[in-house]
């Protein structure tokens, strides 16, 4: 009998032979040298972060290794997973495999398995093309701390590129035709990264006005900042139904050894005064217990989206 | 008697967007090992239902059916591992060449590493696939991938092999192929079930036929056996043309014994009869004086036969 595991080699080699493979591949290292690029030049040329926060590796390398991932991973899930099942059947392979002494399981699982292994690669190597470039072009070393964080992060990635892989494949499992799979995954993928955001903030302007009138003065009064509060409270609320809210907030956390607050100086932000700042050190450990949560959403959609379409699958006749 | 295929009032109801098709209607059925087994049927008749059913990829929704002797419902993967399937509309990976197809399916397969090699060369050979083996799928012509469908069946050295409309789309010469090949298989002491709508093209081929219909059986048995229950049912027919006196001629032979009817049409007298009764018909003429111009006999054929049970439904 079929095992596991010749589906999933077959599953991963075929993946990492694959001409879209290669090319999200190559187009993402492409991107991500140019990121370590540009981090090298503003190095080098002494620009210097818009913050007093001691400056690291970290710091360096955190916002284009973030941004750069919060495209990459879900695009990399989308583009496995979105024929993953649709296209098998379509094309009949499927049912010349199902001929065979194999259980239905048994190839949903080979094919999760194989993906998800083709999926990390790839993270890998898009990380360690930036994490790599950065520390060869900035010449600075992370310490253990920084590693930890990176690895850290690495994970969260992956598991966010595989949340992604199960919407699509589950959107792929239910979907008769593959094209109606590819339009449902671009849809979802553009609601969660585009759209919703905008709604969120459409929403916020339309229940809390904005109430400051142009040349009047910047105080800070109380019911200003509480006027803040809401409306962040207002973008978060709204924004959390997406999976990329969760990764960026982990993701940005995780990476952040320093956390640093901003202070009106007195007088206000027209009194010339310097902005006033506090920093404190946070270490690993408070970061993870700050975003535990967040990690666990995308985990709990990778879960249930597979287990979803597993359920489905092993329930679906073939025709 | 112990049969390769039997089934018992098999039924497989389809209800889909608030449609109920019933597409195998309670078939019984049994094939015998050795044979080649013919299913035929027009389009939607319930073939490629009943096959999948057969190797457990469909469910039915009551009664049961054995597959050299394991259930359908309880020991699939039994049956799947022994019988060498192509399924109607199956297909290859484009991007893998034919053998590393067949490499594949044999790893699927359970035939262990050592051994996947030489059976896939084994049957490439077979199906007169050696010189296309490293050639990618995708760059097949319809009949190499029907080939290739064959030699992927045969890699587990089958003793039941089940193809589902095998000749759709072939050319006369590639169908003329795999008749042969079929002939060798069920010669070399293997059974072969085929699902079939081009009745005249496959259906000669058989031993024995199931002609299905709307989910029904409507006729099931040795070609040999049927054929000759047909022929003494419609009868022999027998036209003879004549000059001389006709009509007394014509009362002569419907005296005769095996004659069942007789009608004259101008010179020509058309007889139904249960036997050939030419002989006698000319013994007859020579005593009324008719001078007989021409003796056909037309005996029924398989495809006859067919044809009336095609149409039922
Ligand atoms: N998955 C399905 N859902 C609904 N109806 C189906 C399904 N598969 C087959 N049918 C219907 O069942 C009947 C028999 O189909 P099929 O077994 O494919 O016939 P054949 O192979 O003889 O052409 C047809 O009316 C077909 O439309
Ligand atoms: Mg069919």
């Amino acid at each position: 009998m079929a095992s596991v595991s010749v589906i999933a080699s077959k599953e991963f080699s075929d993946i990492i032979r694959s001409k879209r493979f290669i090319i999200l591949l190559s187009i993402f290292a492409l991107l991500m040298i140019a990121a370590v690029a540009s981090t090298y030049i503003s190095a080098t040329q002494g620009i210097a972060a818009p913050t007093a926060m001691p400056r690291g590796f970290l710091l360096s390398v955190a916002s284009n290794l973030t941004s750069m991932m919060a495209y990459f991973a879900p695009i990399l899930g989308i583009v496995l997973g979105v024929d993953a099942v649709s296209g098998e059947r379509e094309k009949g392979t499927l049912k010349m495999v199902l001929a065979q002494p194999v259980f239905r399981d048994t190839f949903i699982n080979g094919k999760f398995l194989g993906t998800v292994a083709a999926i990390s690669l790839a993270v890998c190597i898009a990380f360690l093309v930036n994490v790599g470039g950065s520390i060869i072009a900035l010449g600075i070393t992370p310490t253990g701390d920084d590693a930890a964080r990176l690895f850290l992060f690495l994970i969260i990635s992956i598991i966010y590129a595989v949340a992604y892989y199960g919407i699509a494949i589950l959107i792929s499992t239910v979907s008769k035709k593959t094209t109606v799979s590819v339009i449902a995954s671009i849809m979802i993928w553009a609601v969660f990264t585009f759209i919703l955001p905008i709604i969120a903030t459409m929403v916020v302007f339309s229940i809390t006005p904005i109430r400051i009138q142009p040349g009047q003065n910047m105080t800070i009064t109380p019911e200003l900042r509480e006027e803040i509060r809401r409306r962040i409270t207002i973008t978060e609320t709204v924004n959390m139904f997406t999976p990329n809210y969760h990764f960026n907030r982990a993701a940005n956390n995780i990476l952040r050894a320093y956390i640093g607050a901003g202070f009106m100086p007195e007088g206000g932000a027209t009194s010339g005064r310097p902005l006033q700042q506090a920093i404190r050190a946070v270490s690993i450990i408070e970061s993870l217990a700050m975003v535990w949560p967040n990690i666990l959403v995308i985990a709990l959609i990778a879960v249930f989206t597979l287990i979803a379409t597993y359920m489905l699958f092993v329930r679906q006749e073939t025709r | 008697m112990n049969y390769i295929i039997e089934t018992k009032n098999l039924t497989k109801i389809y209800r889909s967007e608030g449609k109920i098709v019933k597409a195998l209607d309670n078939v019984n059925l049994t094939v015998e090992r050795g044979r080649i087994f013919g299913l035929l049927g027009p389009n939607g008749a319930g073939k490629t239902t009943l096959m999948m059913t057969l190797i457990g990829l469909v469910m039915p929704t009551s009664g049961s059916a054995r597959v050299l002797g394991f259930d359908i419902i309880k020991n699939s993967v039994e049956i799947r591992k022994r019988v060498g399937v192509l399924p109607e509309g199956a297909d290859f990976y484009d991007h893998l060449t034919a053998k590393q197809n067949l490499l594949y399916i044999a790893a699927l397969n359970g035939i262990n590493k050592a051994e996947r090699e030489e059976r896939v060369e084994k049957v490439l050979k077979i199906v007169g696939l050696e010189d296309a083996k490293d050639r990618k799928v995708g760059g097949f012509s319809r009949g190499m991938k029907q080939r290739l469908g064959i030699a992927q069946a045969l890699l587990k050295d089958p003793e039941l092999l089940m193809f589902d409309e095998p000749t759709a789309g072939l050319d006369p010469e590639a169908a003329r192929t795999f008749k042969n090949l079929v002939l060798k298989l069920r010669d070399e002491g293997k059974t072969i079930v085929l699902s079939t709508h081009l009745l005249f093209e496959v259906g000669p081929l058989c031993d024995d036929i199931a002609i299905i219909n709307r989910g029904r059986i409507v006729l099931h048995g040795g070609v040999k056996d049927l054929a000759e229950k047909f022929i003494a049912e419609e009868g022999y027919k027998i036209r003879v043309q004549g000059k001389g006196d006709i009509g007394r001629f014509a009362n002569a032979i419907l005296n005769l014994k095996d004659v069942r009817n007789v009608r004259v049409d101008r010179e020509y007298i058309l007889i139904e009869a249960s036997k050939d009764v030419r002989a006698e018909v000319s013994r007859l003429a020579s005593a009324h004086g008719v001078e007989i111009v021409a003796l056909e006999l037309t005996v029924p054929s398989i495809e006859d036969l067919f044809m009336k049970y095609y149409k039922w439904g």
